[in-house]
């Protein structure tokens, strides 16, 4: 079996629920993914086109008033998500860098498909307020109908579209 | 008592030291939980390993509990924790675009910012769908704003919609968890994963 | 397999226990000791005996009486559509739409200031905004706007202009406070309720 080399999921699932809880303690909110993403995205159309982004509905939320979208919880959160995770990937010698995929797949169509998948991802993450992380994980853990909501329409379309991208999975 | 942050116990300064702290803590399990491998992650959605379901539904439900347990011993004031605001129509509509990103990408952002990290290729291509996707939103933002502003149903905790109380539903999702939990030993050991 | 049944058994555990405890409903305070001395200095919530004459006077909509005292009390005598919240029942629910509002200002009110202040002190530990006290309580209303006594001659010219309003005033409101004693029955509607949102929750989004 491969997963002996992983951490046993109960044991990460109970201390991911305690980083949560720790999160919530601190600041008042839990976990997040997307959000940094974004705030990137606003600060490159505010460099790029400040007109644009002062006259969109959407990136004007995020600048103005000398705010910098950059100076968020959430970038800081995930570049401590990126550390966590190398960190991790070195102790456990997993550090490699590898396109990893079936081998019924090329590596080109892997990367293709990954690319569509985050497009899908980053798109869906705003219009449903946040990701796997944000929304649902977070949102159940406070009972939120937004967390289960999200958590069910993920897992399910994810579950029924499941058979259609069987090739590249198994 | 906390959350100490919203509450001015601790300084506002100490709030990015914080979120770096917490994200390494966040990483680092994701890691080792094996949400790094995109086979891994994609695996609970063919029966052959479901580590997302029992890492995802465990986090889900010691969070639940922490949060209740902290409640009761005043620790920790639910009032001052941010629910998130249920807009039902964009939270369908945009679980169901992230389903498909999840099967057709085999990560979710935040894990793929962890694979990225340990040099996967496919998460750093995923990672940049993402700044795609976000500015496709952006610039779509007045074309999709009914949609995104339909339905508010506020902060509403699920408790709340379906009238009983928090420990009750915390209760009965515990229950559904460790079935579930059941549920996925039982499809692992019947669709074995080939070695890779 | 022991520590999978083990580990399910606990968060069973856990789970009764936090299904059956009651749940933990104290609500903590909204200000802080800071905030709330801070709103006490500049003594922001206080309306003057003047300021309301003039607004009954001109029969502002706006305003929303509220007599902390008790029913007896106010039996005895009460200003004009003042509704009776004794201080003993401002929790109650029935007062929660009149007095965490944000269509009509409350001017709470006692004989003195005491009651009325406690009482503000409470709905502001609440987070409820619209509501200020009659500096003075209906003792100085009486004193200054039912029975104004008349400046001395050598006064500032808008001490004159004062009394000069105190007594137009106190016609209007009937001169003796006795004659004020027809209480009005009449129940004010229930202002529309605006919900406040939490404050300092952070903001979330994923």
């Amino acid at each position: 079996m491969s997963s002996t080399k992983y951490m046993n999921p109960y044991l990460a699932g109970i201390l991911l629920g305690l980083v949560l809880v720790a999160a919530f303690y601190f600041t008042g909110r839990g976990l997040g993914a997307s959000g940094a993403v974004k705030s990137v995205v606003v600060s490159v159309v505010d460099v790029v086109a400040p007109d644009h982004a002062n006259n969109s509905g959407f990136y004007s939320k995020y600048i103005g008033d000398g705010k910098n979208p950059l100076k968020t919880w959430l970038v800081f959160e995930v570049l401590g998500v990126l550390v966590g995770g190398f960190l991790s990937g070195a102790f456990a010698g997993r550090l490699k860098l590898k396109v990893e995929h079936h081998p019924n797949i090329t590596s080109k169509k892997r990367l293709i498909l990954a690319g569509i998948g985050g497009v899908l991802f980053g798109y869906g993450s705003q219009l449903g307020r946040g990701c796997t992380s944000g929304s649902a994980l977070t949102g159940m853990a406070v009972l939120s109908v937004a967390g289960f909501v999200s958590m069910m329409a993920i897992f399910g379309t994810a579950f029924a579209f499941a058979y259609f991208f069987r090739r590249n999975w198994i | 008592m906390g959350p100490l942050i919203p509450q001015e116990i601790i300084a506002e300064g100490w709030n990015f030291l914080i979120a770096f702290g917490v994200g390494i803590g966040f990483g680092f399990i994701l890691e080792q939980a094996g949400f790094s491998s995109s086979r891994k992650l994609a695996g609970v959605f063919y029966g052959y390993d479901a580590v997302v379901l029992k890492v995802f539904f465990t986090g889900a439900i010691t969070g639940m509990i922490g949060l209740l347990y902290l409640s009761l011993f005043d620790w920790i004031d639910l009032n001052l924790i941010w629910v998130n605001p249920t807009y039902l129509w964009s939270a369908i509509i945009g679980g169901i675009i992230m389903g498909a990103g999840f099967i057709v990408g085999g990560f979710c952002p935040g894990t793929s910012v962890c694979a990225a990290a340990i040099g996967k290729i496919d998460a750093m291509v995923f990672f940049g769908g993402i700044f795609i996707g976000i500015l496709l939103f952006g610039e779509t933002f007045e074309w999709i704003k009914p949609l995104y502003m339909a339905e508010y149903w506020g902060q509403i905790k699920l408790s709340e919609l379906i009238g009983i109380s928090q420990g009750l539903l915390t209760f009965f999702i515990i229950i559904a968890a460790l079935l579930m939990f059941w549920v996925a030993e039982m499809a692992e050991k019947k669709f074995p994963q080939k070695e890779y | 397999m022991i520590p999978r049944l083990l580990l399910s058994a606990v968060y069973f555990g856990l789970g009764i226990i936090i299904a059956f405890v009651p749940e933990n409903t104290t609500k903590p305070f909204r200000l802080t000791a800071e905030q709330m001395l801070n709103e006490v200095k500049y003594r922001s919530e206080m309306v003057s005996s003047d300021e309301l004459a003039d607004w009954m006077v001109n029969q502002d909509p706006s305003i929303q009486l509220i007599d902390i005292r008790t029913p007896k009390e106010f039996d005895q005598f009460h200003l004009e559509n003042a509704l009776n919240i004794p201080l003993s029942q401002i929790l109650d629910e029935e007062w929660i739409d009149f007095l965490d509002q944000g269509i009509k200002m409350n001017i709470l009110y006692s004989n003195g200031t005491t009651l009325a202040h406690e009482a503000w002190m409470i709905s502001r530990q609440l987070g409820y905004e619209n509501n200020y006290v009659l500096q003075g309580g209906l003792n100085y209303w009486t004193e200054t706007i039912l029975n104004p006594s008349a400046p001395s001659p050598y006064s500032a010219d808008d001490e004159i202009a004062k009394y000069e309003f105190r007594k137009g005033a106190s016609q209007y409101f009937g001169g003796e406070m006795k004659s004020t004693n027809e209480s009005k029955k009449t129940k004010t509607d229930k202002p529309i309720i605006k919900r406040r949102k939490k404050k300092k929750a952070p903001q979330g989004g994923c």
